[in-house]
Parts: C-alpha cells; sequence; structure tokens
C-alpha cells in the first residue's frame, strides 16, 4: 500500500481511528507499517526490539488519535515521529519526544510522496561528508548538537552552522520554503 | 528571541536534536501558539518525515500485523495520564523494577508503557505478588487491580523462537483463562507487560509461550504462575 494518501483519505481514517474502529488501525498499519518497522530496525539494530517498539508505535497511535485534527495535520508524519521518537527512547531513554498531534497540525500531507523520499536521498548525497554523517547522527540516534559537537571533535558553533546549512539545503531540495 | 531568529532551527527543534537557547525559546514560542513558529514548526515536521527516505526499507514480519492487530484489540482508551512528564514516570517505574530484583538498563523507554503502568502501581487497590519457584530462572513481580489492569514486571524470561510470543493471561475464579496480551522479552531477558483494563476476581496470574499471534486458550505448560494471597 503507498504511502501517499489524499487529503479525504487522510481525514476518513482519522476519524476512523478516532470512533475506535479496529480496520481503521489495520489501514493504518498497511499503510506505515513497514516504513516505521524500518526506521525503528534502523535506529535500534535490534529486530525483536523493533518488533516491540512498532507495537508500541501504534498502540500509541490508537490511544492518542483522539487529539489529532483531521483536515488538518497529516497521518503519515505524525505516525513515523511516534516511530521514530519510540526507537530513539530505547536507545536514549533520557530523551524527550515531540509528538503531540498538535505539533503537526498545517503538516503537508505530500510529506512521504515518492518524489520527496527521492528528493531527500539525492539532497543528502549532495552533502559535504562531514553534513552526511552529522545529519546521521540526528536522525538515527537523536544527538543533540552539544553532543554531536563533542562526538566530531568540533566546536559547537560550527556544529550548529553545518547542520542548519544542511537541513536547509534538505528543505530546498524539497522544494520548501526557506526564509532565512 | 524572535521568530526569525528561531526560523533556521526550525527543523533541527523537529528532529529533537536543538539545544538550549533555541529549543527552548521555540518550545515557549509554541506554547503562546506563535502564528509564525507553529507551522513553522510543523512544516519543519513533515520534513523530518521526509528524512525517512535515507532509511532502507525493510520488511516486517508477517505475524507482527497480527499482533499489532491483536493489541489493540485489548486496549483501553488512554487517559490524562500522557500529560505527565516522560522522566518522572520513567523514574517511578525504575524504582519499582529495582524494588522487585530488575536491575540495570532498561532497554526500552518506552513511555506510553510506563504511563499506563504508573496508576495501577500507584492505586491503593492493587495487589502485588512475587513470583519465581525454586530452579525455575523466571522471575519477577505482578501487580493486579481489579478494576485497572494488570503490570507485570519479569526477568530471567526463558528465550524463544522468533515465531513464538509470550501470552498473559490472568485466571479468574471457576472460569476459563482470560488472555490480556502478547509480549517479547528484551535481550537480557527481561520484560515489562501492561494491560489496562478491568480484571475481576483473578486468582491467578500465568504466561504461557505460545505461537505469533498468540491463542484462545493456554496451550503449553505456564512458565510464569503467579497466585495473588487469599486466592486460588
Amino acid at each position: 500500500m503507498p504511502l501517499q494518501i489524499s487529503a479525504k483519505q487522510d481525514d476518513n481514517l482519522a476519524r476512523r481511528l478516532q470512533r475506535r474502529e479496529p480496520d481503521a488501525i489495520a489501514e493504518l498499519y498497511d499503510r506505515f507499517g513497514r516504513i516505521a518497522y524500518s526506521i525503528i530496525a534502523a535506529i535500534v539494530r535490534d529486530n525483536q526490539a523493533a518488533e516491540d517498539l512498532v507495537q508500541e508505535t501504534f498502540l500509541h497511535a490508537w490511544n492518542e488519535a483522539h487529539a489529532f485534527e483531521p483536515g488538518s495535520a497529516a497521518l503519515g508524519p505524525w505516525v513515523l515521529a511516534i516511530a521514530r521518537n519510540r526507537a530513539l527512547d530505547h536507545v536514549r531513554p533520557e530523551r524527550g519526544a515531540l509528538e503531540h498531534p498538535s505539533l503537526f497540525a498545517g503538516t503537508e500531507r505530500e510529506a512521504l510522496d515518492t518524489d520527496r523520499l527521492q528528493a531527500i536521498r539525492k539532497g543528502i548525497a549532495k552533502l559535504e561528508p562531514k553534513q552526511q554523517k552529522l545529519i546521521q547522527l540526528a536522525y538515527y540516534e537523536g544527538l543533540s548538537q552539544n553532543e554531536m559537537a563533542e562526538r566530531i571533535g568540533e566546536p559547537l558553533e560550527t556544529v550548529k552552522t553545518l547542520v542548519r546549512s544542511a537541513l536547509r539545503h534538505l528543505r530546498e531540495e524539497l522544494g520548501q520554503t526557506v526564509n532565512a | 528571541m524572535t521568530c526569525g531568529e528561531l526560523q533556521p532551527d526550525y527543523v533541527a527543534y523537529a528532529l529533537g536534536i536543538a539545544d538550549e537557547p533555541e529549543r527552548g525559546e521555540i518550545a515557549d514560542h509554541l506554547a503562546r501558539n506563535c502564528p509564525n513558529c507553529g507551522p513553522g514548526v510543523a512544516s519543519a515536521m513533515a520534513t523530518v518525515a521526509a528524512m525517512s527516505g535515507i532509511v532502507n526499507v525493510a520488511q516486517p514480519p508477517a505475524r507482527l500485523r497480527k499482533r499489532v492487530l491483536a493489541s489493540i484489540e485489548r486496549a483501553p482508551s488512554s487517559g490524562k495520564l500522557g500529560t505527565l512528564l516522560p522522566w518522572i514516570i520513567t523514574a517511578m517505574v525504575s524504582i519499582a523494577l529495582v524494588t522487585i530484583g530488575i536491575t540495570g538498563r532498561r532497554e526500552s523507554g518506552d513511555t506510553s508503557k510506563l504511563q499506563r503502568a504508573l496508576p495501577i502501581l500507584n492505586d491503593p487497590g492493587t495487589r502485588g505478588v512475587t513470583f519465581g519457584e525454586a530452579g525455575k530462572p523466571s522471575h519477577g513481580r505482578v501487580f493486579v487491580n481489579p478494576k485497572m489492569g494488570v503490570v507485570f514486571l519479569g526477568a530471567g524470561l526463558p528465550s524463544i523462537d522468533s515465531n513464538k510470543t509470550f501470552q498473559l493471561w490472568v485466571i479468574p475464579a471457576k472460569r476459563n483463562p482470560i488472555t490480556v496480551g502478547l509480549f517479547q522479552s528484551q535481550s537480557d531477558a527481561t520484560a515489562v507487560y501492561v494491560h489496562a483494563g478491568a480484571v475481576e476476581d483473578v486468582t491467578r496470574v500465568e504466561v504461557t509461550v505460545e505461537a505469533a499471534g498468540g491463542s484462545a486458550q493456554p496451550s503449553t505448560t505456564p512458565i510464569v504462575v503467579a497466585r495473588l494471597q487469599g486466592q486460588g
């Protein structure tokens, strides 16, 4: 099942989740289970733990769907944020998670379109090796910029500049507005 | 700081990697329903979602879908505990784990699981029982609250095949076992499982090893039997 989903389908699925219709969670899993598992497995590198965390991801989505705003927020980015946060919690329990549905109000529904995912891959490939390393540390390990600075032995301001530049480049590759 | 100064760090914030002062400043702006930072962070969340494009896609085992759907069927709706700070919840459950002798770093820092355990552990109507017979490696503690649910904290659990699962049962007086969940152990042979929901008249809590997806009734000899005091 493709990750892309129309606004109407997305809203309909969100409302069915809020009504706690069991087939809605099946559809949510069919759409996002594979990529959620892939993200989690890449972070925790333990297939058994990954299965536990996928279960927790969808259970969390099921329990928190009431706070979701159909018509405003997109389900895919929210579910994948939960998945990544579950995985990072697993390897770094002290880390705080940003996943409340309200943070996703207004999220572009095209975030998971195939061309965007490809654009990200191309964008990463164009980055300097040091920036690629920082993006990997950010995405897969959730390191703060302070921690990245310690890890790679560069001053914090240098790391901040490199990260901002890399993320700005990725947003440009995605065609997102960058005003800074 | 102004919205313009914070804008370059929206994606870092959404990734959870922003440091102070930007992290706190953005959080403050969001708390004030800032008309610039709210949409800016939402857009950054979409960037983070698209960054899943860098992940090599893996195929989850087919049993996982069944397991996810089975867990949802038994899941109650969440309460207001979702607003509690995760570190408070983690700390309180960590204390419970140490109290029963399950020490060491928890591999799973799952906040939602801990959020569901806390009200059960804190309720005065909860009864706890230690399990672990001589000669059997599995040990731990089970907490049962008739109106709220069950918290299972286990250690020394046996290694099982990937096509098997642990299944938790409550045994009411003079009735058949009722399944309250499927779970896997962590690599250190420990497991924490929470079932939130009424479990009336429970005399025993048992764990069996079943085929992935679970069984309607226990099909193997229990590896854990925890008898509640004064019951069965």
